[in-house]
């Protein structure tokens, strides 16, 4: 018997919560859009995430992070994908090197279109390669909304530092992401993009303390032969706050095919 | 583990009020066939302007996919099953979708009127 919209919203928090008892990250906040109606069952995808940071001071200068991800529809309702994350942080003098590795989980809890918005859950977990870093573990609420030839969508994250490195202090940080798509045609569609990190929940830091990105993306995906297609992604987004670098590229390569 | 339950309940309210308040009311219901990795019919004429659930059944023994950018759908079909996409309410006009699995004779066209 399927399971229901109740049912799978329920198995999620309680294995969630489960395996957050038990594992003792920074889990970092990817710049993507995450879709509660991405499951495609039995289909395989190779994706690479890119970003790199650019701003005068040069403290805040130069931070990347690149992905390379393998996932797969293992449900209809449930898409999980094992990440390499590689990175430098900002400032001079920064190595680029393997930060992590992460395990992704998207649940799909409604049919899309069947009730008024798309409604799915998301959990990670980052384990740190880096000494004296903490692991991290990431939750988030997945909405999306069709309305005539757009699509909105709005991810909601909660993240926390876990493991033998984690500030005991510390407790959970919140994080957003928003995007309005146009979809002119599969090839080419713009959109505008949201990325904010507000800090932690339970104190809030002012609004120019926080992390703020705007701007605009160029999506599309062209087919590679009689099955699958790549997809790709490309954008700027601005900083908006004092906090946040003046400006960061994006961009994301998908390959998804079934074999 | 308490503030983490309390946050997450947080969350959870304002989804599930904007889920529920409205369901789809997909009163019409059409039908699409996929056999010998073709769709069958290869135009289809739905409502325009109302929600309508559009129920795929696969016939051939492989999995296709039902995928329309236009539509913003992407649903794997299993052998022999049959499967709901709920769609609309769309403009007049003509909406192209694809078989994934079977690009080169898996293309049909949605006609809203």
């Amino acid at each position: 018997m399927p399971m229901t919209v109740f049912g799978r919203a329920k198995w999620f928090v309680r294995a969630v919560a489960a395996l957050a008892a038990l594992v003792p990250c920074a889990a970092r906040a990817d710049f993507h859009i995450r879709s509660p109606d991405e499951i495609d069952e039995d289909e395989w995808e190779f994706e690479h995430n890119g970003s790199a940071s650019f701003d005068r001071n040069p403290l805040n200068n130069g931070e990347t992070s690149y992905t390379l991800e393998i996932g797969r529809g293992v449900t209809s309702w449930w898409h999980p994908e094992l990440e390499l994350d590689i990175g430098r942080n900002a400032g001079p003098d920064q190595p680029t090197q393997i930060q992590g590795v992460t395990w992704e989980n998207t649940f799909q809890l409604t049919e899309p279109g069947e009730y008024w918005l798309d409604l799915g859950l998301y959990w990670e977990y980052s384990q740190s390669t880096q000494q004296e870093t903490p692991n991290g573990t990431l939750f988030g609420v997945l909405m999306q909304k069709d309305w005539g030839p757009t699509t909105h969508t709005l991810n909601l994250f909660l993240d926390k530092d876990i493991g033998p490195n984690q500030d005991d202090m510390h407790g959970f940080d919140f994080s957003y992401a928003w995007q309005s798509r146009w979809n002119v045609n599969r090839y080419a569609s713009p959109a505008v993009e949201i990325y904010g990190d507000a800090g932690q929940i339970n104190r809030l830091p002012r609004f120019a303390d926080q992390q703020l990105l705007i701007g605009p993306v160029l999506l599309g995906s062209v087919p590679t032969g009689t099955s699958g297609q790549l997809k790709y992604e490309l954008g700027w987004l601005f900083g908006a706050t004092a906090a946040t670098p003046q400006g960061t590229l994006r961009w994301r390569l998908e390959w998804e095919t079934h074999f | 583990m308490e503030h983490f339950l309390s946050t997450l309940r947080l969350l959870a309210i304002p989804a599930a009020f904007l889920l529920f308040t409205a369901s789809a009311g997909a009163d019409d219901v059409m039908h699409l066939t996929i056999k010998d990795h073709r769709f069958q019919p290869e135009r289809l004429e739905v409502p325009a302007g109302v929600k309508f659930k559009l129920l795929v059944k696969n016939e051939d023994s492989t999995p296709e996919e039902f995928e329309s950018f236009e539509l913003n759908r992407e649903k794997v079909v299993p052998p022999g099953q049959e499967i709901p996409v709920f769609l609309g309410p769309l403009d007049k006009g003509e909406y192209p979708f694809f078989g994934d699995f079977h690009q080169d004779t898996a293309k049909g066209v949605l006609i809203a009127k």
